[in-house]
């Protein structure tokens, strides 16, 4: 028995050390500046018109939570390019943003299932690795999706995370030459894309040499906790001329404190995400503007990748997805259902 | 105690309960197993009892601690505190199982402070293992500047990826651990006290029954395993996360509320809390084959916890 043991850890540690090996051929993962890349309007010219899939293609995607329009957005992007194809797709999300376990249940569950290809968009950096190392070990390819990023995984589409920040940054330095100070309602401390988009808008904006970044706090991705940040340092700088929030439910949090301030007309708020109210706002004047990401057009790229590397190309690690500044300006052009219009009027970006 | 319970032994009664819980399961199989092709198939339900494998580790603990009629609601964040001090001193050098002894020491510290307060304090549990929530989850936090940490050594990893006679390690970690529990239990005289402190503190003091060392021990007991589930959890991931264990001490709570614990203490099983685990993987792995959203999963969960407290009310007479 004890002999049996030591042969199955044996075997057990092999297995594992295979596995670390072929995951250590890719260095760490950051999907900001990793050279291996191309941008989402490239594909067709470098990679040839998009495949026709083999017959009964069926596509995987487990994301974080359907409570947040942006994951619900994206999937129906998966299911537009899908259902375009041919390809059956299967979408599934977690309960919530925090259930980590449960998220790692429904990947391993669906790898049994037998996918061409699999969507991932983890809740944590790492809570998907043991679902990640098991479809690659089935030899189905991974595709991480926004916004997460699995250190390990071989494919990644999504935005730059800082070029987010570095938009708004560059929408103050060209509508206030004079300068002035500025605050940021940051995400969840230590999640990548929350550091990503704070570092690009302070970086950029301070590189220009006549603003100052009075405040930067972490309000948690929370309306709530975004409101009560920006009261408190509205009521310590009224002379404030702008805030950068890292998503629209925080941005929409810090609208209304600077509304109840009485600050409106000389306090600027940039939100992050283009969710459906953040336009709204936008339109009624309320919100400056969002940085959109295009959550359905990410998705038609996801799947275009994964439909892609099913049929076997060979493509760069990362697959930059669109985003553009949303101000009262311009929203008119972005705000549009039809989904083709919408990648015709990125592509001549 | 009602007539119902002094009219059958207590053990009988447990056992009677047990039961009533895997009929809860297999009815929950079959209807799956009808819908879909691929549930009752070997690699399934393998995958069913890994997938449960980490909610059971933390759920044997909470029966115990249930049991002495306290609840533990700092599991969660204990096991993120003894993982990410555990992942830091493998990455820093420290040989494997020297990390893992000083994971496990941190969480069976937690319990002892938790325990501690509860058992001497006279707090009240609920309140104590709140605050504990967000205390371990910040001390978690604070430690690793709310990033990962990646790199743990392969042999580590080995231990929580590798199998034996088909099972996956912590299947049979698990496993191994709820017999120990079980034999704590029923076989030993800390049992006996974890069941009259829960059942009537007071006659049990009048007893002799050292009440306030079955609390702490319940506790520390209960910390202990929520590191070793930590570690078991790192050792698949690859990575130890602060914010890892969020809301698991609600799965383990529901697992032994299914199982037939009572949260007025007193009454509870570890055969009924393992059933527990595996009837709530169960359902989640079914309603994923099934491609049902999380949403009508959390229902199901909903309702078998109600249906079973029904069933427990109607069984015991009251």
């Amino acid at each position: 028995m004890q002999h049996f043991l030591k042969a199955a850890l044996a075997a057990g540690a092999l297995s594992v050390s295979i596995g670390m090996a072929h995951a250590q051929d890719l260095a760490p993962l950051n999907s900001d500046s990793e050279p291996d890349r191309i941008d989402w309007s490239q594909l067709d010219a470098t990679f040839g018109p998009m495949p026709a899939p083999a017959d009964g293609t069926k596509v995987g995607g487990v994301s974080k939570t359907l409570t947040n329009e942006y994951w619900r957005s994206l999937g129906e992007g998966y299911k537009s390019f899908a259902d375009a194809h041919g390809v059956d797709v299967v979408y599934q999300a977690a309960q919530s943003e925090g259930d980590q376990l449960g998220q790692l249940s429904i990947a391993e569950t669906l790898i049994s299932q037998g996918f061409n290809a699999l969507l991932f968009s983890p809740q944590t950096d790492a809570n998907l690795i043991p679902a990640l190392e098991k479809a690659t070990a089935a030899g189905v390819p991974v595709v991480n999706v926004n916004d997460a990023v699995i250190p390990t995984v071989a494919h990644y589409v999504g935005n730059v995370q800082k070029d987010n920040g570095m938009r708004v940054a560059q929408w103050f330095i060209d509508t206030h030459p004079e300068g002035g100070k500025v605050a940021v309602i940051e995400g969840q401390a230590g999640v990548f894309a929350a550091g990503q988009r704070t570092a690009g808008f302070t970086e950029t904006i301070l590189a220009a040499g006549n603003f100052d970044v009075v405040a930067s706090v972490p309000a948690d991705w929370s309306r709530e906790l975004a409101f009560n940040a920006a009261a408190t340092i509205l009521q310590q700088h009224p002379d404030l001329i702008g805030f950068y929030a890292n998503n629209d439910g925080m941005a929409l949090g810090v609208v209304e404190a600077v509304k109840s301030a009485g600050k409106a007309d000389q306090t600027a708020v940039f939100g992050t995400d283009g969710i459906s109210d953040a336009y709204a706002a936008v339109r009624a004047g309320d919100l400056t503007g969002t940085v959109d990401s295009f959550p359905v057009l990410t998705g038609e790229v996801a799947m275009e990748v994964a439909l892609r590397l099913a049929a076997g190309q060979d493509l760069p690690r990362v697959v930059a997805t669109p985003q553009a500044l949303i101000t009262k300006d311009n929203i008119e052009t972005y705000a549009t259902s039809d989904l083709s219009a919408l990648r015709a009027t990125l592509m001549a970006e | 105690m009602s007539k119902a319970l002094t009219s059958l032994p207590l053990i009988s009664r447990i056992r009677f309960r047990d039961a009533g819980t895997l009929v809860g399961l297999i009815l929950i199989a079959i209807v799956f197993s009808f819908l879909s092709p691929s549930f009752l198939t070997l690699p399934n339900l393998v995958n069913i009892l890994q997938q449960s494998s980490i909610n059971a580790c933390i759920a044997l603990g909470m029966t115990l601690v249930i049991i002495s009629g306290g609840i533990d609601l700092s599991v969660g964040p204990v096991a993120a505190l003894s993982a990410t001090l555990g992942a830091a001193m493998m990455v820093a050098g420290v040989p494997v199982p020297l990390a893992v002894l000083g994971a496990i020491a941190t969480g069976v510290a937690c319990g002892f402070f938790n325990g501690a307060l509860i058992a001497w304090g006279g707090l009240q549990p609920f309140i104590v293992t709140l605050g504990g929530l967000s205390l371990y989850r910040a001390l978690a936090l604070i430690y690793t500047g709310g990033t990962p940490i990646f790199g743990l050594p392969g042999e580590f990893r080995a231990i929580a990826n590798g199998t034996l006679l088909g099972l996956p390690g912590p299947v049979i970690a698990v496993g191994v651990l709820a017999f120990v529990a079980w034999v704590i239990l029923t076989k030993t005289p800390l049992g006996e006290y974890l069941m009259a402190v829960g059942g009537n503190p007071e006659a049990a003091r009048v007893a002799g029954v050292p009440v306030t060392l079955t609390k702490l021990s319940a506790y520390m007991i209960s910390g202990g395993l929520a590191s070793i589930a930590s570690l078991i959890l790192i050792g698949r991931l690859g990575a130890a996360e602060p914010t890892l264990g969020n809301l698991w001490e609600l799965d383990a709570i529901a697992a032994s509320a299914i199982g037939g614990a009572s949260l007025m203490g007193g009454r509870g099983s570890i055969v009924g809390t393992l059933i527990g685990c595996v009837i709530l993987g169960a359902l989640r792995n079914g309603l994923t084959l099934l491609n049902v959203q999380a949403f009508y999963q959390l229902l199901a969960t909903g309702i078998i916890i109600i249906v079973a407290m029904l069933i427990d009310r109607a069984t015991s007479g009251k």
